[in-house]
């Protein structure tokens, strides 16, 4: 058993490495900032100079009577759920539908997909820029004013009289079409790895396709939509990327369309620049993050999956 | 139950004929072995009777019934695959039960017939596990039980015993032939092991590329091959094929490899006579002929020089070299000549077999097919 643990400790090493310098320190340097009044990044003079729980008793009040944080913390639970949804049970059906059509009709039709993800940020912000533009000449109120749906330009992600859910709409769909193109690159060559014969064995035994679906295809991929759905689950509540674009170039409302994870990075580094106290949203993040990740193993009973080996080597 | 009949067959593949024109038979509760060589297309015209590839050309019959453009499921098989495709997702329990729970069978008739079939092969104590966890010859019997279950008029097997150890094959396949004949179920049963086609199939259909060599009985495509292919296929080691020249003074004889001669007098003469073929094709097999010191009259031999000699425990395999041409003969253990040794190799009487050097037909067909035709 010494020489099996030894073994494992030789192969983890390299990683548990990479995971202290780049995961562990920054997570102690920043809960170690979250008791500092550290704004302005005045290193020199703050970051010795702790203020204890100031920052999360901010933090609390903030949360308990701001109402531009509630909408914050709204629109996060809103934009991981739905997201979330997306990038998981959209990434599921576009894998079913291109595993099921023509080999070259589902290549270029999953190229079309991956697209999104490869379109440069900047790009991509300036497309929906100006798809969601406010004005006439805006794509989707140009579309909409020559067929005659609208009479006279909408603000779609900021007119007071749609909100939140214009923003929140609008925040998700664009998120969705980055994300929902991962899970379906992870289903579809799951599905390749379903060896044919089981298929063919479903439809001798009298499988319809959806029958073929729920009954095999699915589930034979079920470890992938376990781990889908915990990486886009994390990734969701960390990233804030496009939603910065969106908010930035005003395409949404501002606190509509920032999550937590938005709030952190623009109270660190754009608005107040309060390190301190984005550092005490962030340690909340991370909390939250990891109970998350975790119920959600639990939830897709992730350890009946792991079938004890076959062998003993 | 149902007499499954292909006429005039065509697979393709893009450009490649998996099947090419096949006109077959597989009679109403018989147990046909399809024998061919890996990419012969037995696994093709099994699939094309279950219903998974569509022929190119020519029509599926069921009985009376056209099944050619049916889905599987309305065929009403049972398919047994090479590596079983077992759902390892599933309970052997569920396993068996998937085609019932698809046919929405009541849940109590699914319990009943799952346990039925189950206990009919042994794996009622299995019935919890996954396929995973499961032996080799069991998960075969779980794929066997879930073709079962829906009491199928067709069971179509693709090498399902190609996995197991020899004994295990050997057991699994009388138990096999068993469940068939008490099930009365018509049977289609693929195969590259000629000795499992020859000792389980009622009817034994020799196949390559995707052409019918040979229909017929074991009996009959061991002793009376219908062409060289057939001939250098069947039979371990297969029978020897060589070709030689024929002359016709007083009787058809063939000038035999080594320089002696053979002169014809059983059926074969008068096709002889008749076609009077400058050269044939003359095979034997190994266990038709013997390693003798002197030859005997009337028997045809053949002289060489032993080149190899294979103990093989029960029997030995002497490979005996005559001018370029290798045979190989069985010997009883206790006939082991050395290498080198000049012997006279004497075959049966009547166990020599002739075949037409162009289209390679064994001339015994030739000769019935005239008599047949007048
Ligand atoms: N789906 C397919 N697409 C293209 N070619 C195919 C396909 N299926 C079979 N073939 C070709 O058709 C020929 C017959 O294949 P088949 O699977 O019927 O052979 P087989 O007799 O079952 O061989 P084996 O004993 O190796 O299983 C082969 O040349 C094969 O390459
Ligand atoms: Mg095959």
């Amino acid at each position: 058993m010494a020489r099996r643990g030894r073994q494992a400790l030789f192969f983890l090493l390299p990683m548990l490495i990479l995971v202290v310098a780049f995961y562990i320190l920054p997570l102690i340097l920043t809960a170690w900032i979250s008791f500092t009044p550290l704004t302005n990044w005045r290193v020199r003079d703050q970051l010795d100079d702790f203020v204890g729980l100031e920052n999360y008793v901010n933090l609390y009040y903030l949360a308990r009577y701001d109402p531009d944080f509630h909408k914050v913390l709204q629109t996060t639970l809103v934009f991981v759920t739905f997201t979330l949804f997306i990038n998981v049970v959209g990434g599921l059906v576009l894998a079913i539908l291109t595993y099921l059509i023509d080999e070259r009709i589902s290549l270029a039709y999953r190229l079309l997909w991956l697209l999104p993800r490869m379109t440069p940020l900047a790009v991509f912000g300036l497309l929906w820029y100006y798809f969601f533009y406010g004005g006439p000449q805006g794509t989707l109120n140009s579309f909409l004013l020559k067929l005659g749906v609208i009479d006279e330009p909408v603000r779609w992600g900021t007119d007071p009289a749609m909100l939140p859910y214009s923003a929140w709409a609008i925040i998700v769909f664009v998120n969705g079409l980055v994300g929902v193109s991962y899970g379906m690159i992870i289903f579809y060559s799951a599905f390749k790895n379903i060896p044919r014969e089981l298929i063919i064995a479903a439809r001798v035994d009298g499988a319809r396709t959806w029958e073929v679906i729920r009954h095999i295809l699915v589930p034979m991929v079920r470890w992938h939509i376990v781990f889908v759905t915990v990486w886009q689950l994390l990734s969701l509540i960390t990233s804030y990327t496009h939603l910065f674009v969106l908010v930035q170039w005003s395409v949404v409302d501002k606190w509509y369309g920032t999550t937590l994870a938005l709030y952190v990075f623009n109270t660190a580094f754009f608005d107040v620049k309060n390190q301190g106290f984005a550092a005490a949203a962030a340690v909340i993040l991370v909390i939250i993050g990891s109970i998350l990740g975790l119920v959600t193993l639990r939830i897709m009973r992730f350890s009946q999956m792991i079938s004890p080996p076959r062998g003993d080597i | 139950m149902v007499e499954v009949r292909l006429e005039g067959v065509t697979k393709r593949f893009g450009r490649v004929t998996a099947v090419n024109n096949v006109n077959l038979t597989f009679g109403d509760g018989e147990f046909t072995a399809l024998l061919g060589p890996s990419g012969s297309g037995k696994s093709t015209i099994l699939y094309l009777v279950a219903g998974i590839y569509k022929p190119s050309k020519g029509r599926i019959y069921f009985g009376d019934r056209d099944v050619t453009d049916l889905m599987p499921n309305e065929r009403n098989i049972g398919l047994v695959f090479q590596n079983y495709a077992l759902y390892p997702h599933m309970t052997v329990y569920d396993n068996i039960a998937f085609p019932l729970k698809l046919r929405k069978t009541p849940p109590e008739v699914i319990r009943d017939k799952v346990l039925e079939v189950a206990k009919f092969l042994h794996i009622h104590e299995l019935l919890d596990r996954y396929p995973a966890q499961l032996s080799g010859g069991q998960q075969q019997r779980v794929a066997l039980a879930r073709a079962l279950v829906k009491e199928p008029e067709v069971l179509l097997l693709d090498e399902p015993l190609s996995n197991l150890d020899a004994l295990l094959r050997i057991k699994i396949r009388s138990e096999l032939k068993r469940i068939q004949k008490e099930l009365g179920v018509t049977a289609i049963y693929v195969t590259h092991d000629q000795s499992e086609a020859l000792a389980m199939a009622d009817k034994v259909v020799v196949i390559n590329r995707g052409v019918i060599q040979q229909e017929a009985p074991p009996d009959t495509i061991y002793n009376e091959p219908r062409n060289v292919f057939v001939a250098s296929f069947i039979g371990s080691p297969p029978a020897n094929i060589f070709p030689a020249t024929m002359d016709y003074t007083e009787e058809p004889c063939i000038n035999l490899p080594g320089g002696t001669r053979h002169c014809v007098e059983d059926e074969y003469a008068s096709v002889l006579w008749r076609m009077k073929p400058s050269k044939v094709i003359v095979g034997f097999r190994p266990e038709h002929a013997e390693i003798v010191e002197n030859p005997v009259d009337g028997r045809p031999v053949i002289v060489g020089e032993v080149y190899t000699v294979e103990p093989l425990g029960r029997e030995n395999i002497v490979t005996v070299a005559s001018e370029d041409i290798h045979l190989k003969v069985i010997t009883p253990p206790e006939v082991r000549p050395e290498a080198g040794e000049l012997v006279y190799v004497a075959v049966e009487k009547g166990k020599l077999m002739l075949f037409d050097p162009q289209t390679e037909v064994n001339l015994r067909y030739i000769a019935r097919e005239w008599s047949q035709g007048g």
